[in-house]
C-alpha cells in the first residue's frame, strides 16, 4: 500500500490538469484510498501516469540484426554494470533486452508497442520481449506482405482472409495488425518496390497496395480488435510521398487507422534537392478525420541505426550512406533492412526531417490523437524523447535549434512559424493518456481508481529536458521501480494479446498452403503460449 | 562497406532461381539441404522445380556436391578471396590483372560467365561452408562474400547464409545478441559485457592461457581445437554438461551427466537462419537437463557474497 | 624530468588491465595514491601496488620494468608525457593514443596503437596484429600519429586507418592495410598476402616484393617527390627510405579496383 501526497496530478483521462491530489495505491492498482503503508511526499512535483510508447522496435530478429551489426556503437556508449538489481548490458542505439527495461522505465516509461513481428519468428521476438524487465508489452504482428493473405486478398475472398488473420494473430500471440509498405516489401524480394498506392504489385496480376490497405483496415475492424490497423504507408522516407500518404488515407474511408511514424510520410518535392516539408496538408487532413490517429516518428540528430520491414528503403540507404548495411527476408510474410545513419543539420534532408517531425505534432490540434514516438531507433533512440518533449514545451529552445539549420532548410519548412508550446497537460497526453487509448488498453495512461498503478514523480523545475530525463520516482504495478535514478526492483511486466474469434476449420485450408510454402512443420509454426511471461489476454469487440 | 544480405530458407525455396555453393559440401554435410531448400522443391515461382534452377559448385576439390551441380568451379587452395575479390571488380566492370587470375585455378572466360549468371538471375543465394570461412583469411573470406552478395544488390536479387556446423551454434548466437549486444567472444571481467574476436573468443583465451577455469557447454573443444588450448583445458578445472563421454570430458575435471536436449530435454532450436524451432522431446531422461544444471549452479553462486560491492570495489577474494 | 619507476612482482594466474598506467593519468597524484590506484587483475579490482614495486617521483615521465606482455591497455588514450616499457607489452598499448610518446624495449601484442588520433609509439621487438587499426565494427583506425615496429606483425595492420604513419622493419602477415582510407604504411621488408585488400585511399611503401591482388593494376615506374620528405622524416628515427633515381625506383599499382579504390601500393625495384 502506498500513498502519494501534494504532487500537481496530471491526468488526462481523468480531465486532472495539474490538481493537487493523493494518488493512492493497493495491490498494484490506484484505489480510493488506503490506510497504512508508505506515503511519498511529492510537494512540489508533478505526477504523471506511466508513459506508453505506440511504436518501438525493441525486440525480435531485425533488431537483434542490429545489435550484431554495430558493435562500435555498444563500444562508445552507456554500459549497464551488473548489480545486485540489475543485470549488465548496453544502451545506445539497439539497447540489449535487460537495458531497454531498465532506460525506458528509468525516463518513466512502463508500456510499450513491438511494432513489428513476423509470425515465423514471433517466438523470438517473445521470448526477448521476457527478457525486457519492468514495463508492460504488447506487440504487432505484420500482415502486408504476407502471401497467403495477399493471394486471398488477390481473389476477393475477404471472410476467409479475415479467418486466416484471426488465425495468424493468435498464433502469433500478437496483440494488433502491422502493415509495413503494403505490396513493397512481398515486391521487393524479386529486388522491386511498390510506391503507389495503385499500381500493381510485382507477383500478383491485379491486387494494389491500396487492396490491402482498405482490406486489413476493414478485417482488423470487422475483429474488433481494440489496436485499429497499425499502418506504414507506402514510400516511405521519399520526396513528394505526401501524396501517396494522402491517398492512403482517403483510401481507408472511415475505418480506423494508426498511422506510423507519420513523418516519414510527410514530403513534398520531387526529388532530394527539392525536398520539402509538407506536413501542414497532412495535418489538415488528420485534423479533419477522427478515425485516424498516428505517431510521430520525430527525428532527432545524431547517431542512430535505422530498422524497418521496408526493405527497398533500406537498400537506398545504403546505396545513400556506402555505409553497413543488413537485409533479411522472411519466407512469405516480410523482411527487414537494417542500416546505421547519422542525422545532421546541416543536410538539407535531415533537417526538413526533423522539423517536419515536430510540426506534425504542433500542427495536429488534438493531442488525443498525435503521440510522441521516435519510430526507435528510426528517428533516433526512445531515451532521447525528454529532448522531444523540451522541443515541444519551449518556442525560444526550439528557435535556437532552427538557427542552426542552413538558409536553404529553414525556406523547406514551417517550423519557425509555429509558436505553440505544449502544456504538462498535453505532454501526458501525447506520451500516456492517448497513446494508451489508442491501442485499447484502458487501464494505462491514467491515474483514475482501477487502473493499473504506473506512476511518474517528476521533481518541478524549469530545465525541462532534466526533468524528464531523471524522475524522482517511477512505479510499477505500485511497486517503486526507480527512485533517484536507481533501478530499486525490477519486477517481470505482463505481456497483453489478443484471441480474434475464428473457425478452427480454417487449419484445413491453411495447412497444405503452408507445407507447400514454408520449410517448418505446421505443428511447429505458431508460438506456445508457455512461452509468453505473465500473458494476459483482452477482450475484442467484433463489429456487428 | 558491406554487411549481411540474407533471408530465410523458405525465400530459397520459394524464389531462388541461382544457387551457389562455396567451401561446402552439402551432398555429405547437409545431406537435406538439396531436397528442403534449394534444388528440388517447386513453387509458385519455380513450378519445375530442379529445372527451373541453376546451382554452381565452388570448392578447392570435386566432391560428391560437384555432381549435383550445374556448374563446378574448382579454384586453388586458399584463393578464395582472391576470387571473391576479383569478381566484386567485374560485377562493377572494373579492370583485373589478367595475368594474376590463374592463379586462382579458374579462367577469365569462366569467371565473365559466372558474374554474368549471377546478374541474369531473378533470385540469386549464396551458401558458403567452412571450407571458406575456416581457411586462410577466415572471417574476411565471410567478409567478401556476404559483400559480394550486398553489392549484387544493385542489378539483381542476391542474398548470402553461412552454413553453419553442428549444434545450436545460431540459438547461442542469438541470445548472446539479445542480452549482451555481442554473438561470441564475450567478457563480463569489468562487471560489463565487452567483445574483442581473437582476444575474448575461447579458442584464443584458451590457447593463451589467459583463463583459470573453464564451463563447457554444448560443445566439445576437446575434438577440434588445437593442442594448446587443449592442454590448457587439461590444465584448469574444468567442467563439462554433455550426455554423454566426449573429448573434452575425458580431460575434464568434473563431467555433469545431463539430458540429451531434442531427445530428452525440450529447448528451442534456432535454425541457420535464426528461425526458432521448438524442441520436443521424445524419449525421457533420468538425467537433469543443462538448464535445470546451469540454474542450480548459478544459485550457488548467487548465494555467495557478491564480488562487485556497491560502490565498485571488486572483493578480492572469493569467499569458499 | 622526473621519473615515475614501476617494476611488476609477480606474474598472476590471468591477464591484467592497466589503463591506468599512463604516465598523464598518474603525474597529478601522490605516490601513495599512485600505489592505491585500480587495476584489474582478471574480474577482479587491485592496487598497483599489490602487483608492481612504485618509486621515484611522479611526473610526465613513466618507466615500466618487467615482462608485461599479460597487462593490457599501457597508456590507453594517453595525451601527453612519456611511457618507456622495459620488457614487453600486452595487448592494445597506446591504443586511442592522442599524444605524448611510447617505447617499448620487447615485444608488444596485439591492436598497438588502434584508433589512435596523435602521438608516437615505438616498438623494438615484435608485435601483433591489427596494429593502428580499427576496433571491429568502427568505421576507421588509426586518425593520425606515427606508429614504428622494429621487427615483424601480425595480420590486419593499418586495418581502415585513415591518416597517420605504421613502419613495419621485419615482415608483415596478410591483409597489411585492409580497407585502408588513407595514411601511409612503410613495409621494409615486405609482407605476406592480401596487402592493400579493398584499399580505398591511402599509400602502401614495400622495400621488399610484394604478391599482389589481381585488383591492382600496375601504374608506371617512378620516383615520386614526396618520397623524398617521407625518407627526410623517418631518417631521424634510424630509418632509410631510398628515393635516388640513381638507386632504383617505385613500381606504382592503384587499387583495389573491387572497391573500387585509388589506394597506391609502391614497391621499391633497385637498380
Amino acid at each position: 500500500m502506498l500513498r502519494i501526497t501534494g504532487g500537481k496530478v496530471y491526468d488526462p483521462a481523468n480531465g486532472l490538469d495539474g490538481v493537487v491530489k493523493d494518488i493512492c495505491i493497493a495491490d498494484g492498482r490506484i484505489v480510493e484510498t488506503v490506510e497504512g503503508g508508505r506515503t511519498i511526499d511529492a510537494t512540489g512535483m508533478i505526477v504523471f501516469p506511466g508513459g506508453v510508447d505506440v511504436h518501438t522496435h525493441v525486440a525480435g530478429g531485425a533488431i537483434n540484426f542490429a545489435r550484431a551489426m554495430t558493435p562500435e556503437d555498444h563500444r562508445r556508449t552507456m554500459a549497464f554494470i551488473r548489480s545486485q538489481t540489475t543485470r549488465s548490458g548496453i544502451g545506445g542505439m539497439a539497447p540489449t533486452t535487460f537495458a531497454t527495461g531498465y532506460l525506458y522505465a528509468g525516463m518513466g516509461w512502463t508500456t510499450l508497442n513491438e511494432a513489428a513481428v513476423p509470425i515465423i519468428s514471433a517466438k523470438h521476438t517473445h521470448e526477448e520481449l521476457s527478457d525486457v524487465p519492468i514495463v508492460d508489452k504488447c506487440s504487432c504482428v505484420l500482415m502486408a506482405n504476407n502471401e497467403i493473405v495477399l493471394d486471398l486478398l488477390e481473389a476477393g475472398e475477404m471472410e476467409r482472409a479475415k479467418q486466416i488473420v484471426a488465425w495468424q494473430i493468435w498464433a502469433s500471440k500478437a496483440y494488433g495488425v502491422k502493415a509495413v509498405n503494403p505490396g513493397g516489401v512481398a515486391a521487393w524480394k524479386w529486388g522491386k518496390d511498390a510506391k503507389q498506392l495503385h499500381d500493381p504489385i510485382e507477383g500478383y496480376s491485379k491486387l494494389t497496395p491500396g487492396d490491402i490497405v482498405s482490406g486489413l483496415a476493414q478485417i482488423v475492424d470487422e475483429l474488433g480488435l481494440p489496436h485499429p490497423l497499425h499502418l506504414h504507408c507506402n514510400n516511405l522516407g521519399a520526396p513528394g510521398n505526401i501524396s501517396t500518404t494522402l491517398e492512403t488515407m482517403r483510401r481507408l474511408e472511415e475505418r480506423r487507422a494508426h498511422m506510423a511514424h507519420l513523418q516519414y510520410h510527410a514530403y513534398g518535392g520531387d526529388d532530394w534537392f527539392t525536398m520539402r516539408s509538407a506536413s501542414v496538408p497532412i495535418a489538415e487532413y488528420f485534423n479533419a478525420h477522427p478515425n485516424l490517429t498516428c505517431d510521430a516518428g520525430a527525428v532527432l540528430f545524431g547517431d542512430t541505426v535505422t530498422i524497418t520491414a521496408d526493405g527497398p528503403w533500406q537498400h537506398l540507404l545504403y546505396k545513400l550512406t556506402g555505409r553497413k548495411w543488413g537485409n533479411l527476408d522472411v519466407e512469405n510474410e516480410t523482411g527487414c533492412g537494417i542500416v546505421p545513419y547519422t542525422y545532421r543539420p546541416s543536410n538539407l534532408v535531415n533537417a526538413v526531417q526533423w522539423a517536419a517531425g515536430l510540426e506534425l505534432l504542433l500542427l495536429i490540434d488534438d493531442p488525443w490523437r498525435v503521440f510522441l514516438s521516435t519510430d526507435h531507433p528510426n528517428g533516433a533512440c526512445f531515451w532521447r524523447y525528454p529532448e522531444i518533449i523540451q522541443l515541444l514545451m519551449c518556442a525560444d529552445f526550439r528557435r535556437e535549434c532552427i538557427a542552426r539549420l542552413t538558409p536553404q532548410a529553414k525556406q523547406r519548412i514551417t517550423l519557425p512559424e509555429l509558436d505553440r508550446e505544449y502544456t504538462l497537460y498535453e505532454i501526458a497526453t501525447i506520451v500516456s493518456a492517448g497513446p494508451a487509448r489508442a491501442l485499447g488498453l484502458p487501464q494505462k495512461g491514467q491515474l483514475g481508481v482501477g487502473a493499473d498503478a504506473d506512476v511518474v514523480i517528476y521533481e518541478e523545475e524549469p530545465d525541462i529536458l532534466r526533468m524528464f530525463s531523471h524522475p524522482r520516482y517511477v512505479l510499477k504495478g505500485g511497486e517503486i521501480v526507480i527512485e533517484d535514478g536507481d533501478v530499486r526492483a525490477t519486477p517481470q511486466g505482463r505481456e497483453f494479446l489478443v484471441k480474434p474469434a475464428y473457425d478452427e476449420a480454417i487449419e484445413t485450408y491453411l495447412r497444405p498452403k503452408f507445407e507447400d510454402q514454408y520449410t517448418m512443420s505446421f505443428e511447429n509454426y505458431p508460438v506456445e503460449m508457455e512461452r509468453l511471461e505473465h500473458p494476459e489476454i483482452r477482450d475484442c469487440i467484433p463489429a456487428e | 562497406m558491406g554487411g549481411k544480405v540474407t533471408c530465410t530458407l523458405g525465400e530459397v525455396k520459394n524464389r531462388a532461381d541461382f544457387i551457389v555453393y562455396w567451401g561446402g559440401n552439402p551432398a555429405e554435410c547437409h545431406p537435406r539441404h538439396f531436397t528442403k531448400y534449394t534444388l528440388m522443391q517447386k513453387s509458385k515461382f519455380l513450378p519445375r522445380g530442379r529445372k527451373d534452377r541453376t546451382m554452381v559448385l565452388v570448392d578447392i576439390r570435386e566432391t560428391k556436391s560437384a555432381k549435383a551441380s550445374d556448374i563446378f568451379l574448382q579454384i586453388r587452395p586458399g584463393k578464395d578471396f582472391e576470387v571473391l575479390t576479383i569478381l566484386r571488380a567485374m560485377v562493377k566492370g572494373q579492370a583485373v590483372n589478367d595475368d594474376l587470375i590463374a592463379e586462382t585455378g579458374l579462367t577469365k572466360e569462366q569467371l565473365q560467365d559466372f558474374v554474368d549468371r549471377m546478374k541474369r538471375a531473378k533470385f540469386g543465394v549464396f551458401f558458403f561452408g567452412m571450407g571458406l570461412s575456416m581457411t586462410r583469411g577466415k572471417h574476411m573470406n565471410s567478409a567478401a562474400i556476404l559483400t559480394l552478395a550486398a553489392e549484387l544488390n544493385a542489378y539483381t536479387k542476391f542474398v548470402a547464409m553461412p552454413m553453419r556446423g553442428h549444434g545450436n551454434v545460431t540459438g547461442a548466437d542469438v541470445i548472446m545478441r539479445w542480452t549482451t549486444g555481442y554473438p561470441f567472444g564475450i567478457n563480463f571481467n569489468r562487471g560489463y559485457p565487452r567483445y574483442n574476436p581473437g582476444e575474448f573468443s575461447t579458442v584464443d583465451l584458451l590457447v593463451r592461457g589467459d583463463v583459470d577455469a573453464a564451463l563447457i557447454l554444448g560443445a566439445d573443444p576437446g575434438a577440434t581445437m588445437p593442442q594448446p588450448a587443449i592442454d590448457h583445458l587439461a590444465r584448469v578445472p574444468t567442467i563439462v554438461l554433455d550426455p554423454k563421454v566426449t573429448h573434452t570430458s575425458r580431460i575434464a575435471r568434473v563431467h555433469i551427466t545431463t539430458a540429451a536436449t531434442g531427445i530428452s530435454a525440450p529447448g528451442t532450436g534456432y535454425r541457420m537462419d535464426e528461425i526458432p524451432l521448438p524442441l520436443r522431446p521424445a524419449l525421457k531422461s533420468p538425467y537433469p537437463t543443462d538448464e535445470e544444471v546451469v540454474r542450480r549452479i548459478h544459485e550457488a553462486v548467487a548465494n555467495k557474497p557478491d564480488w562487485i560491492a556497491k560502490n565498485g570495489e571488486t572483493v578480492a577474494k572469493q569467499v569458499s | 624530468m622526473s621519473t615515475l619507476r614501476l617494476t611488476f612482482k609477480d606474474q598472476p594466474a590471468v591477464p591484467i588491465e592497466a589503463e591506468a598506467l599512463s604516465p598523464d593519468a598518474l603525474a597529478g597524484l601522490s605516490l601513495d595514491e599512485i600505489r592505491a590506484t585500480p587495476i584489474y587483475v582478471g574480474k577482479r579490482r587491485r592496487r598497483i601496488d599489490e602487483l608492481f614495486d612504485v618509486e621515484g617521483e611522479p611526473g610526465d615521465q613513466l618507466a615500466l620494468h618487467g615482462d608485461l606482455h599479460r597487462v593490457k591497455w599501457l597508456g590507453r588514450g594517453m595525451t601527453r608525457g612519456r611511457l618507456t616499457v622495459h620488457g614487453n607489452a600486452g595487448m592494445h598499448l597506446g591504443s586511442h593514443m592522442k599524444g605524448g610518446e611510447i617505447e617499448v624495449h620487447g615485444n608488444a601484442g596485439d591492436w598497438v596503437g588502434a584508433e589512435m588520433t596523435g602521438g608516437s609509439i615505438r616498438v623494438r621487438g615484435n608485435a601483433g596484429g591489427q596494429i593502428g587499426a580499427a576496433y571491429r565494427g568502427s568505421l576507421a583506425g588509426m586518425r593520425n600519429g606515427l606508429i614504428v615496429i622494429d621487427g615483424s606483425v601480425g595480420l590486419e595492420i593499418g586495418m581502415r586507418m585513415r591518416r597517420g604513419t605504421i613502419v613495419i622493419g621485419g615482415r608483415a602477415k596478410d591483409f597489411a592495410g585492409l580497407q585502408m582510407k588513407g595514411g601511409t604504411i612503410v613495409l621494409l621488408q615486405g609482407a605476406e598476402i592480401r596487402t592493400g585488400a579493398w584499399m580505398v585511399r591511402g599509400t602502401i611503401i614495400s622495400l621488399a616484393p610484394l604478391p599482389l591482388l589481381p585488383t591492382f593494376a600496375f601504374a608506371a615506374s617512378q620516383n615520386p617527390v614526396f618520397m623524398n620528405l617521407y625518407s627526410r622524416r623517418l631518417a631521424p628515427l634510424g630509418i632509410t627510405l631510398p628515393y635516388c633515381a640513381s638507386e632504383g625506383s617505385y613500381a606504382c599499382y592503384s587499387g583495389d579496383s573491387s572497391v573500387p579504390g585509388k589506394g597506391e601500393i609502391l614497391v621499391w625495384q633497385p637498380v
